[in-house]
């Protein structure tokens, strides 16, 4: 705990030293001045609260791809774009991306990790509250509490899907730190995977009322060289009466079974 | 006989929910055993003018073996092995017998459907819960695990403890989505009377209610009135007209109880669960 929490510290030194500042630089990394008013709660945060998407093709991989017959071509989000993957490590990407139509996770339906699950092709719900704040996704009813009570991580390791979420406020940045996931899990489409020590920081920066920037240091000693950081957007559904609808993925199998809809005598 | 009956009922429950247990048990339910906190009585109100309810509840006799003999997994468990057939009083009060009005169909299928639960040689004989397929509503409102309840401005959130389920309730009298869209969760519009929460659902996928096969169609309208008595207790009651299944529109309550606060974790169900028709009956199969 005290180690994680050392590491956690050096990271965020790192990332305040450099990345923070280079963000600011580059245009859109904070609140401008000037820039229209965020929505703020009743104690002065900002309001994350909403229905997001992405908008972009980072559910088929985090890193630049020209499209493929099914596959729209994109922008990576990884900052840089190279991911400095350990060299058994990237040999075992490249075994993923060849064999992904079998290994994905995302396959069998299951909860699909973190940050992995922020991108897939579905909205998803944030409803902020002063001591926690819960994330409801479309893709297969997942839930994530994210505790900003100032409380730490339970001892540890639990293996969990979408691992342990700790937030806090940095200025207006919802700074968020997780740990205690399996290694089940993948990045993206195209074989990107950690193992059960990863460690990520995800930021959410509102930059206007529709706009948030979320950005992710991945940390994975076991199969990174380094943290490296993915940067993305995330939309404010505005459509009238927008609401979450649902995909059960593991229940399109199943429905087959259960044929209420048919009147008929059972069989 | 006695021994397949017990293979289904302990081998199915204890097997498939061993793999969620232990998550489960970290869960927000766990702390059972700790008296839920003093909540001011009347509620507090929001600034939406909501009156303050959130929290974590749960059924106080959970469990959905059986609407019109709801005895619990333990009773049920106990009544295969011993032969007594325990009774306990049906969560139905309207109609007043307490039974489910099922058009002869129905009652038909419901009872093959029970049937098949205790000799299950195909897949569609086991229960939807068993296989971490979301329960939907109202049948989330009558099982073990606890849900919690958040009230963001304009909005009732509800999120079970187990099988990652929810629900968000709008208030503000915004229609129903279209007709041809069938959701797990259904279609919910809610508001206050007072310190009673009405909900009205629509949308709903056709489900199974028990695991007797108790079930409702696709064509199912759900009106559930939620009211809270005093800080720790709530009156659960649903209301399921559903023209081609039932002969009139019938009513459930179940009694509601506030529980510890506490950090609800990951309960996943689905994830790494085994495969339920590892317990079907093949050599009743082969037959």
């Amino acid at each position: 705990m005290r180690l994680r929490f050392a590491s956690f510290l050096v990271l965020s030194t790192l990332l305040s030293s450099t990345r923070t500042p280079a963000a600011g630089a580059a245009g859109g990394g904070g609140q401008a001045p000037g820039a229209t008013a965020i929505p703020r709660t009743p104690q002065g945060k900002p309001d994350l609260s909403g229905i997001w998407q992405v908008m972009n093709t980072a559910a088929w991989d985090i890193q630049d791809h020209p499209a493929q017959k099914g596959v729209p071509g994109g922008q990576g989000v990884v900052e840089g774009n190279d991911i400095p993957y350990q060299p058994s490590a990237l040999a075992k990407k490249k075994q993923n991306y060849e064999q992904r139509a079998t290994l994905d996770p995302e396959t069998k339906c299951y909860l699909p990790g973190v940050p992995r699950i922020t991108y897939m092709p579905f909205p998803f719900q944030i409803i902020q509250m002063p001591n926690e704040v819960t994330v409801l996704y479309e893709y297969v009813h997942a839930v994530r509490y994210i505790f900003t009570n100032g409380t730490a991580h339970p001892r540890g390791h639990i293996d969990w899907w979408l691992g342990d979420s700790r937030g806090r406020w940095e200025g207006d940045t919802l700074v968020v730190d997780l740990n205690d996931f399996n290694d089940a899990t993948w990045f993206d489409r195209a074989g990107n995977f950690h193992s059960d020590a990863l460690h990520l920081v995800e930021r959410y920066t509102m930059i206007d009322p529709d706009h948030i920037r979320y950005a992710v240091t991945v940390e994975d000693p076991k199969v990174f060289t380094k943290p490296w950081n993915m940067s993305m957007m995330l939309y404010r559904h505005r459509e009238t009466n927008f609401q979450l609808l649902d995909y059960e993925c593991y229940g399109f199998d199943f429905e087959k079974y259960y044929p209420y809809p048919e009147t008929g005598a059972p069989k | 006989m006695t021994i397949e009956r017990l293979i289904v009922a302990f081998g199915i429950s204890a097997a498939l929910v061993a793999t969620a247990m232990p998550v489960a048990g970290q869960g927000g339910s766990g702390a059972g055993n700790r008296a839920a906190e003093t909540k001011p009585w009347p509620p507090d109100h929001l600034p939406d003018g909501q009156p303050d309810v959130q929290g974590i509840w749960s059924a106080v006799n959970g469990g959905s073996t059986s609407l019109t003999n709801p005895i619990s997994g333990q009773a049920d468990f106990d009544r295969r092995v011993t032969g007594v057939e325990p009774h306990v009083p049906s969560r139905i009060i309207d109609p007043p017998d307490g039974q489910v009005p099922y058009q002869p169909w129905a009652a038909a299928r419901q009872k093959q459907q029970a049937d098949d639960y205790d000799h299950p040689t195909r897949p569609e004989h086991i229960d939807t819960q068993h296989r971490c397929l979301i329960s939907g509503v109202p049948r989330l409102y009558y099982i073990v695990p606890a849900f919690k309840i958040i009230q963001p401005p304009g909005s009732v959130v509800f999120i079970w403890d187990e099988y990652h389920a929810y629900r968000v309730i709008p208030l503000d009298g915004r229609p129903h989505v279209g007709p041809s869209l069938k959701l797990w969760m259904g279609d919910a519009r809610g508001h206050w009377e007072g310190n009673t929460l009405v909900v009205d659902t629509t949308n709903l996928k056709g489900a199974r209610l028990t695991y007797i096969g108790d079930f409702h169609s696709d064509k199912a309208h759900v009106v559930e009135r939620l009211t809270f008595v005093d800080a720790n207790t709530m009156r659960y009651e649903a209301t399921i007209d559903d023209p081609t299944v039932f002969t009139r529109p019938w009513t459930m309550r179940v009694a509601e109880r506030r529980r510890p606060d506490a950090e609800m974790w990951e309960s996943a169900c689905y994830e790494g669960n085994m495969n339920a028709d590892t317990f079907l009956n093949t050599e009743t199969k082969k037959q």
